[in-house]
């Protein structure tokens, strides 16, 4: 008798079991693993873990990605791909232009401004000369055209005022050909020697000697941002004097890393030239699963960290309204803001920098 | 009959415990760490960072494991893929960046700075006038051109920081353009210039940190090496009572190995986990004194406050406060020409006596690994790959033995019919008879006395797989003292060779030992590349 109590109870216990583990099992989303290209930029977003808890238990998804540049996974062949999340507006234009067959859905999910970081005794040489302007704690570039020229015209860093410096004047970014803020600051380099104004396939010829010029005087370009940026904060002022890249990366870092950004706080500078480019990123997908990981993104929840953690603008305008803590000099809005040259001029100056 | 019940029952219970937990098995964490492997390609400057490694795999039960090999063979090793390895760790990222074609690795993060610099024994550097004030390459290049400075570096195509010192002579002596092109390298001065620098190299070194030990060995006023390699020569010339280097930042700039290490992703989830962890360790600032104790800088921005006098000794010139300028890397194909250049044209050319051991215990395998070997030397083609082209004015002769020498080939320049004629012979020759490793090196060094060896880099490397019966080291050690050339004898181990005695050659002659028991093409190619 006991033992068929014993026994009945036991198999109530398994019931019961079984029941709870189907329960449990079918409130979560089927799991997926979807995977892609990713833009340098996005990959401490991705890593998040937040960000991939929600990914998984809301959306069960598990994201993969190899990481490429913005251009560079446009001409890589995509065919085991799910999704495409470069940094720009061009490399979504590139891609409807060259393989539109390819194309599932697309979505702008994130902007990021194009600024030049660069190192406070520079900023002040900078101010000194008239090209920066600092209100509210942010820096301006209110004379671009001015700073352009500097390196136009071979200024050493010692005309400036800059004595601990060698040498010329130079603005580094990632190669135009690979990567997206290198591409985006080639755009707005253009777009400034076309006396600010955007420039097109009627202008652009006459640009393009002074353009290539300018890049030629990089030498290597980096194929990311990311590692131009590390490199940046790592090898310091004279290594990478002035370098070109989303506005995200150091809020990011300052994030990630607080007391990596209490050592370096006052010694780096933002500059935000006026006018600037947006950087926009458009997720790309190549299938259904692409397309799941475009809903996903666009939750609210990852949209909030995306800003407070990873310095991505969201909104429309990309109008902030919530502080990035021990972070100054973020301005709420980004006014002066030049549109990109169309993709046929900026293929043209592409190859006229390759 | 209680007793089947309860039996039963018991079987019951294990039944269900067993359905349950393989229902829920996906959601239970494996309790038990798996142990992992990390196969990691670095450059040779990192060897000194094993202990600290040792600390990571005893505590993580994970297994890290170190292959050195210089820059250039980094990038090569990317190109083709780099299926064998799991991270890569080169000196400065631009390796990466240009290896990187397949687009593998990612989670890159620089661990630690170190600039390349001038180290310049302190009594010499005082009298040249370069302490206490700003000093450009020009101003050294100088007085190495005018021979008032003997210098020591290592190969511009094996290693980062010779790579990094080479294109910055470039720059200076091109009067610091704002960047070096493709034109710039066919101008004719300049190719005199470098080739007149360089011939002041007296003995070159495939690794940053075996030039180290070759200086310490050797009498030569500087050395350019990483800031922490000169820190740590510098400990042990203390320490041996003699006059320490004083290090000297050029003002326009030479270059700064950023040491990245990056994931390189082979699709495997467990490797990555245990890699972000090493990375993780390694940047923690439980380690980061350690690595400031080994010279290297950690501090974002390159400076810091000096804290640590004893390694940043102010004394050797060491400021981590001043502002490092740095050279601006060329775009790939003007790297690519210009190294190039260097393996070719300009560097010193190089007199390679090869001993190889032709005795009974070579035949079959032993005598084909040798062939494939010393093809990949000599089929210029192949040598490419690895950036160990001949150079018209090289010299290379091989002498084959058993317990005697067996004959003596020689070719001279690159010219490909003679090479591969070389080569020929090689494949042509069968082994027999016992082993004396004596022998060839005495008709070796013979054969170099007929050159005007200053003109040369000089070595003999003599490969061996057998324990030596006959001859003696005397012999060897009395000619080698006597005819006062200063000839490294490098070896090869193969087989069952004598370590030893292979090791007692290279104390005395200044050289090292390669192991090719694992893989004797590496080793020729390390070996070679000391060349």
């Amino acid at each position: 008798m006991k033992s068929k109590i014993i026994g009945g109870l036991i198999l109530i216990v398994v019931i019961i079991a079984i029941i709870v583990f189907q329960f449990l099992n079918s409130n979560k989303p089927e799991q997926i693993t979807v995977s892609g290209y990713l833009g340098g930029e996005k990959v401490g977003l991705m890593e998040d873990e937040e960000v991939k808890k929600i990914l998984k238990d809301k959306y069960g998804l598990t994201v993969e990605y190899t990481k490429a540049g913005s251009i560079e996974m446009i001409e890589q062949d995509s065919s085991d791909k799910d999704y495409l999340f470069p940094s720009s507006q061009t490399a979504l234009e590139l891609f409807n232009q060259t393989k539109s067959d390819k194309l599932y859905k697309s979505e702008i999910v994130f902007n990021s401004p194009i600024v030049i970081y660069t190192w406070k005794p520079i900023a002040e040489a900078l101010i000194q000369n008239g090209i920066v302007e600092q209100k509210d704690n942010s820096y301006y570039i209110a004379d671009t055209t001015k700073l352009i020229n500097l390196v136009i015209d071979k200024k050493k860093w010692s005309d400036i005022g800059v004595n601990d410096l060698y040498g010329y004047v130079t603005i580094q970014s990632t190669d135009p050909n690979k990567s997206n803020s290198g591409n985006m600051f080639a755009g707005l380099v253009a777009n400034i020697l076309n006396n600010q104004t955007v420039v097109d396939s009627s202008t652009v010829d006459k640009i393009l000697p002074q353009l290539k010029d300018f890049f030629g005087k990089i030498g290597y370009m980096e194929h990311s941002s990311g590692d131009l940026f590390e490199q940046y904060l790592k090898t310091g002022m004279g290594a990478k004097p002035m370098i070109a890249g989303y506005e995200n990366q150091m809020i990011e870092f300052a994030i990630e890393n607080p007391n990596d950004w209490n050592a370096v706080k006052d010694q780096v500078a933002v500059l935000y030239p006026e006018p600037t480019v947006w950087s926009s990123h458009p997720l790309i997908a190549l299938n259904e699963k692409g397309a799941k990981l475009i809903e996903a993104m666009q939750d609210p929840e990852i949209q909030k960290i995306a800003w407070t953690k990873h310095g991505f603008r969201t909104g429309v305008n990309g109008t902030i309204n919530t502080n990035v803590e021990g972070f100054y000099g973020i301005p709420q809005n980004i006014n002066a803001v030049i549109q990109m040259p169309n993709p046929d001029t900026m293929q043209k100056i592409m190859d006229g920098i390759k | 009959m209680e007793k089947k019940k309860s039996l039963a029952i018991i079987i019951a219970i294990v039944l269900i415990v067993i359905i349950v937990l393989a229902l829920a098995g996906g959601s239970f964490k494996k309790i038990a760490q798996p142990s992992v492997t990390l196969n990691i390609l670095s450059g040779s400057e990192n060897r000194v960072l094993e202990p600290i490694l040792q600390k990571f795999e005893d505590e993580n039960n994970i297994k890290v494991n170190m292959t050195y090999e210089g820059s250039v063979d980094i990038m090569q090793e990317l190109q083709n893929g780099a299926s064998a390895y799991d991270a890569v760790f080169p000196a400065n990222s631009i390796w990466i960046s240009m290896g990187d074609t397949n687009l593998k690795v990612k989670h890159q993060e620089s661990i630690t700075t170190t600039p390349v610099v001038f180290g310049i024994k302190k009594s010499v550097a005082e009298k040249l006038g370069f302490v206490g004030k700003d000093v450009t390459t020009k101003d050294i290049l100088e007085k190495i051109k005018s021979k008032e400075l003997s210098f020591m570096m290592t190969s511009a195509t094996q290693s980062n920081s010779g790579a990094t010192a080479y294109l910055g002579f470039i720059y200076a002596l091109l009067n610091n353009p704002e960047v070096i092109t493709t034109d710039d390298l066919d101008n004719e001065t300049l190719k005199t210039d470098l080739t007149t620098i360089l011939s002041g190299v007296n003995r070159s070194s495939g690794s940053s940190d075996w030039l180290k030990d070759l200086f310490l060995q050797s009498d030569y006023d500087a050395m350019v090496n990483y800031e922490s390699v000169i820190i740590d020569t510098n400990k042990e010339l203390v320490s041996q009572g003699k006059e320490p280097l004083y290090v000297i930042y050029p003002k326009d700039g030479l270059g700064i190995a950023d040491s990245p290490l990056g994931y390189i992703d082979n699709g495997d989830s467990t490797k990555e986990e245990a890699f972000l962890k090493l990375q993780e360790y390694l940047t923690s600032d439980e380690v980061k004194p350690e690595l400031l104790n080994l010279g290297r800088r950690t501090a974002f921005a390159i400076n810091f406050e000096n804290n640590n006098k004893d390694v940043f000794n102010p004394d050797w010139g060491i400021d981590t406060q001043k502002v490092l300028n740095v050279m601006k890397m060329p775009s790939a194909d003007v790297i690519q020409k210009a190294l190039n250049m260097y393996q070719t044209e300009l560097r010193k050319p190089s007199l390679t006596v090869y001993c190889l051991d032709y005795s009974g215990s070579m035949y079959g395998d032993g005598v084909e690994s040798l062939r494939n070997a010393m093809s990949m030397l000599l089929d210029q083609q192949k040598a490419s790959e690895y950036m160990l082209q001949a150079s018209p004015k090289d010299v290379t002769i091989v002498i084959p033995f058993d317990s005697n020498v067996l004959d003596v080939w020689k070719a001279e320049g690159n010219d490909s019919t003679q090479l591969a004629n070389l080569q020929k012979e090689i494949d042509n020759f069968e082994p027999q008879g016992g082993t004396n490793i004596y022998a060839p090196l005495l008709t070796a060094m013979d054969e170099i006395s007929k050159y005007n060896v200053n003109d040369y880099t000089t070595s003999i490397i003599l490969m061996s797989d057998g324990q030596s019966n006959a001859g003696s080291i005397k012999q060897v050690e009395d000619k080698w003292n006597s005819s006062n050339l200063d000839i490294p004898i490098f070896s090869i181990t193969f087989g069952n060779s004598d370590d030893t005695q292979l090791q007692e050659l290279a104390d005395f002659s200044k050289a090292r030992v390669f192991d090719g028991k694992e893989n004797l093409e590496k080793a020729f190619k390390e070996a070679k590349g000391y060349n």
